[in-house]
């Protein structure tokens, strides 16, 4: 499963999305909006998608991840919008039949997402109101 | 789509994030002819709107997928030009 939305994300449908009879281990990755940057402490976050490039984007990676790894279920969710401090903005679940293959692959895709997939941030802080310019997409094979 | 649009050949670039802000809308319109590429299409943007250029470098997007300056953009794709990325 995966989507982006302006709802809070619910975990308890991370857990169910990636439970599987025949998994021995679930991992679950939650990211979470930090109290503060580099520069002092921050309030929120406003994240804003390019929803149906992203959402095919997190679809590859799916992909990839299942070529890389004998998963059972991958469940990727991404926030959008307004988000207070401590509140989750991403959430990636991977289930496996053994543990090894569930935290590799969980990692793999989130760090994927975080640079190959058309979000933005931007924070408000101490500082003022900023856009996160983070990594430049490069061309898709 | 329009018959004027059609006609016209003009194509609407989705803007987001910073590119959004800065313009103060979600898109912009270019007219194409039928030889335009993304390289020619950064390049018009940028001389319409100069305030652009003074950002990160940003990457176009076509049919939901990253490409090169080289392709060539059809009247009926979709277009999008994409800042860093800053997800998760």
């Amino acid at each position: 499963m995966i989507s982006i939305t302006k709802d809070p994300i619910d975990l308890c449908q991370i857990l169910v999305g990636t439970k599987d009879r025949s998994a021995g281990g679930q991992v679950v990755f939650i990211g979470s909006v930090r109290d503060h940057n580099e520069k002092g402490s921050v309030s929120e976050i406003y994240y804003e998608a390019y929803k149906e490039m992203a959402e095919d984007k997190i679809a590859e990676i799916e992909r990839e991840v299942r070529e890389k790894w004998d998963i059972k279920k991958f469940v990727a969710i991404h926030r959008i919008g307004n988000l207070k401090v401590g509140e989750p903005s991403v959430a990636v679940g991977v289930s496996s039949e053994h543990r090894k293959e569930a935290f590799e692959a969980c990692k793999y895709a989130i760090d994927e997402i975080k640079t190959k997939v058309p979000i933005w941030k931007k924070e408000i802080s101490d500082s003022g109101v900023a856009w996160v310019e983070g990594v430049s997409l490069k061309r898709s094979d | 789509m329009t018959k004027e649009e059609l006609d016209l050949r003009i194509i609407k670039v989705k803007l987001f994030a910073s590119s959004r802000e800065l313009l103060g809308k979600d898109e912009i319109r270019v007219s194409l002819d039928n030889q335009t590429t993304v390289g020619d299409l950064k390049k018009m943007i940028v001389e319409m709107h100069p305030s652009l250029s003074k950002k990160p470098v940003f990457v176009v997007a076509v049919n939901h997928k990253v490409v090169d300056d080289s392709t060539i953009i059809n009247h009926l794709d979709e277009v999008a030009i994409l800042p860093p990325v800053s997800g998760g």
